[in-house]
């Protein structure tokens, strides 16, 4: 497979909104193209993308953000009279999920970051989608209009009312057509069920019911119901000291409606199944791979916390991500991965660093392609990686703005770990920490792939001959 | 020995992460906090158990001097050990990681009262050549080294009780991975206003 950007979407500074404080403005000069949307001359702290996820079909894709913002892009569709440009996605909404919040309990703010979203499968002409915070899960319409009525009898075309006098016929209203709106509405806000932060939402095969996860419980839901959930998993010790680990990332089986599995911070994942019983405190399967001791540092225990879990799409397969590895575990064997990928064990070396800048708290994503052969995760220095499963090869890639000139073919970069450093490649100290890739999305069934690059998104796609 | 000032360093490095995370946006990371008290405790028992007596107070008995741990570096008044009257204060500097934790939590509560007292000794007593910035550092390292020995085998010796809403979050920042040690401690207000800075900031917290 050989990747070409395709586009590239900057976060716009004039419709950012200052948050005060809190906010950091980062001058980054660039080039601007004829396009006006494209010149940025600074970047917020607001606009640092926390997720991306495809849609069902890849027509859509969402991006949210620290400011609690949603983007979505629409893929345009593929004209004859452009045959060499696949479709390019476009801006399609922009909306407001979630706003800073303060718990008067506790005194305590709740962030607006956008951890997590989730799509619907399409059902109707209007798109649904999930996304959350550290405490709440919204469900957000997205719908087109395209047509609005004219005519009304009581009203003129302002709006404002008639005078009855001058009413002296009836007519019909008509639809007429207008510029395309799209809009977002909120149709259910899912609250109050959660004291620790949700790090993930999964939506059910069923379509009818997702859960929520949070550092100790998991909360069923049912789409309709917003007062009330279940709580299907709690790991709180009744005393807090006890304390040994916490639930790091949760998805439900993409076929098995009653089959779930969390992972946790102690690298371990667990498939539970609500057949069972209504409280899935007891795990159907338990997957650990036993520690290698000679391994063994002061951070062994943060390094094998799971940062992410996912299952393929063929339901078999699940795949793990620490902070050194990927891992591919087969749903039939519980006492080790199948596969293992190292994706940056350079790093090995260097964990006291890493974690005094605590840049080893990271938690980095990690995605499976449309047939389950190549799977994806990300790096620092805007490297990302992918790993084919078949031939067991694998590339790093980067995500950076010169690589992302029209036409352009991504060339497979190196980082050298010692000895003589060859021209191409880069040296371990000279990786730039702060330009870290934790969230990629790849679309469903071509070779497409949504790349998050602290406040940009990179769009790359396979390169047609 | 340089396994223990390399715990010495991340048992101060934690212990400074655990305390910035108090005024962080969005609340106390439960997650992100267990990861560093785990850590915390790894290099807690390493420095504990590292068998070099007199080191506790992170300082090197004699020349030469120890490259890049600022606060190890032997400035001139560090040379001696801690007088006895210190030494008294903390019976069993080395206690090993496995004691009970009752009889360890009940002579870390007794040498509370004297701590500041050999702590002031050594602040007073020494004077570095370095100035105030190696006062300074010194001031670190007998904090982190009274810490380490106060906490004994639980956090929670110095857990107070917090207001009911916050409670709960905080419970967890200072929760056992010390599993294997149960045991609630808990130490009198009026003991700990005596301690100095660094304590205050984990008793608040």
């Amino acid at each position: 497979m050989v990747l070409q950007p395709s586009e590239r979407h900057y976060r716009d500074w004039s419709d950012r909104r200052w948050k005060g404080q809190e906010s950091r403005v980062l001058t980054d000069r660039l080039q601007s193209p004829a396009d006006p949307r494209r010149s940025v001359n600074s970047v917020m702290l607001a606009d640092i993308i926390s997720t991306v996820e495809f849609n069902h079909t890849g027509e859509l894709l969402a991006t949210g953000d620290k400011g609690g913002r949603v983007v979505i892009f629409q893929r345009e569709q593929e004209s004859k009279n452009q045959v060499h440009r696949r479709g390019e996605y476009n801006v399609y909404s922009t909306f407001q999920s979630h706003e800073p919040e303060f718990d008067y309990l506790k005194s305590l703010e709740i962030e607006e970051k956008i951890n997590k979203i989730r799509w619907l499968p399409q059902q109707n002409a209007a798109y649904f989608l999930l996304s959350t915070n550290d405490k709440t899960v919204k469900l957000w319409k997205v719908s087109e209009r395209d047509k609005r009525p004219e005519g009304y009898n009581l009203k003129d075309e302002e709006g404002r009312l008639r005078d009855p006098a001058t009413i002296t016929t009836l007519r019909v209203p008509v639809l007429r057509p207008m510029d395309l709106m799209v809009e977002a509405t909120p149709r259910r806000v899912f609250a109050n069920a959660h004291t620790y932060h949700i790090n993930s939402i999964s939506v059910n095969s069923d379509y009818e019911t997702y859960m929520s996860a949070d550092d100790l419980r998991i909360n069923l839901w049912n789409f309709e119901i917003t007062n009330q959930s279940f709580n299907i998993v709690d790991i709180k010790p009744a005393n807090m000291e006890e304390l040994t680990e916490v639930i790091t990332a949760a998805e439900f089986h993409p076929h098995h409606c009653n089959t779930f599995v969390y992972s946790s911070s102690k690298g371990t994942i667990r498939l539970c199944d609500m057949r069972a019983s209504a409280l899935c405190d007891r795990h159907t399967k338990f997957f650990e791979e036993p520690e290698d001791p000679s391994n063994r540092s002061f951070f062994s225990e943060i390094i094998s916390s799971i940062s992410d879990v996912k299952f393929s799409h063929s339901g078999r397969y699940i795949m793990t991500r620490d902070y050194l590895t990927v891992k591919v575990w087969d749903l039939n064997m519980e006492n080790r991965p199948i596969e293992t990928y190292q994706v940056h064990d350079y790093l090995r070396s260097k964990l006291c660093s890493l974690y005094e800048n605590d840049c080893i708290f990271d938690k980095f994503e990690c995605v499976w392609n449309g047939s389950d052969s190549v799977i994806m995760t990300g790096s620092y220095n805007n490297f990302f990686r992918m790993f084919d499963r078949n031939t067991k090869r694998d590339v790093t890639l980067e995500a950076s703005r010169e690589n992302s000139k029209p036409r352009a073919i991504l060339k497979p970069r190196k980082v050298c770990v010692g000895g003589k450093r060859r021209k191409d490649e880069i040296s371990v100290d000279s990786l730039d920490f702060s330009k870290k890739i934790l969230h990629t999305a790849w679309h469903p069934s071509e070779n497409i792939i949504a790349v998050a690059a602290t406040n940009n998104l990179y769009i790359f796609q396979d390169k047609v001959n | 020995m340089e396994f223990k000032l390399e715990a010495h360093r991340i048992v101060s490095i934690s212990l400074g992460k655990i305390y910035n995370s108090r005024g962080q946006r969005g609340g106390i990371k439960l997650h992100k906090n267990l990861l560093v008290s785990l850590v915390l405790r790894s290099a807690r028992q390493v420095y504990l158990s590292d068998p070099c007596p007199g080191l506790y107070l992170a300082g090197s008995p004699v020349p030469p001097p120890q490259p890049g741990e600022p606060a190890a570096g032997p400035p001139a008044g560090w040379g001696e050990p801690p007088p006895p009257a210190a030494r008294a204060a903390w019976p069993e500097p080395e206690t090993p990681p496995e004691r009970p934790a009752g009889p360890d939590a009940r002579r870390a509560v007794d040498a509370e009262p004297a701590a500041p007292g050999a702590g002031d000794t050594l602040q007073g007593g020494e004077e570095p050549a370095g100035g105030a910035a190696a006062e300074e550092e010194e001031m670190e390292t007998g904090n982190v080294a009274n810490l380490i020995s106060i906490f004994g085998s639980s956090f929670s010796g110095l857990l107070r009780k917090s207001p009911a809403g916050g409670r709960e979050e905080a419970e967890a920042e200072e929760s056992g991975p010390e599993a294997a040690e149960p045991g609630q401690i808990c130490c009198d207000q009026p003991v700990l206003r005596d301690i100095n800075p660094w304590s205050t900031a984990i008793v608040a917290f």
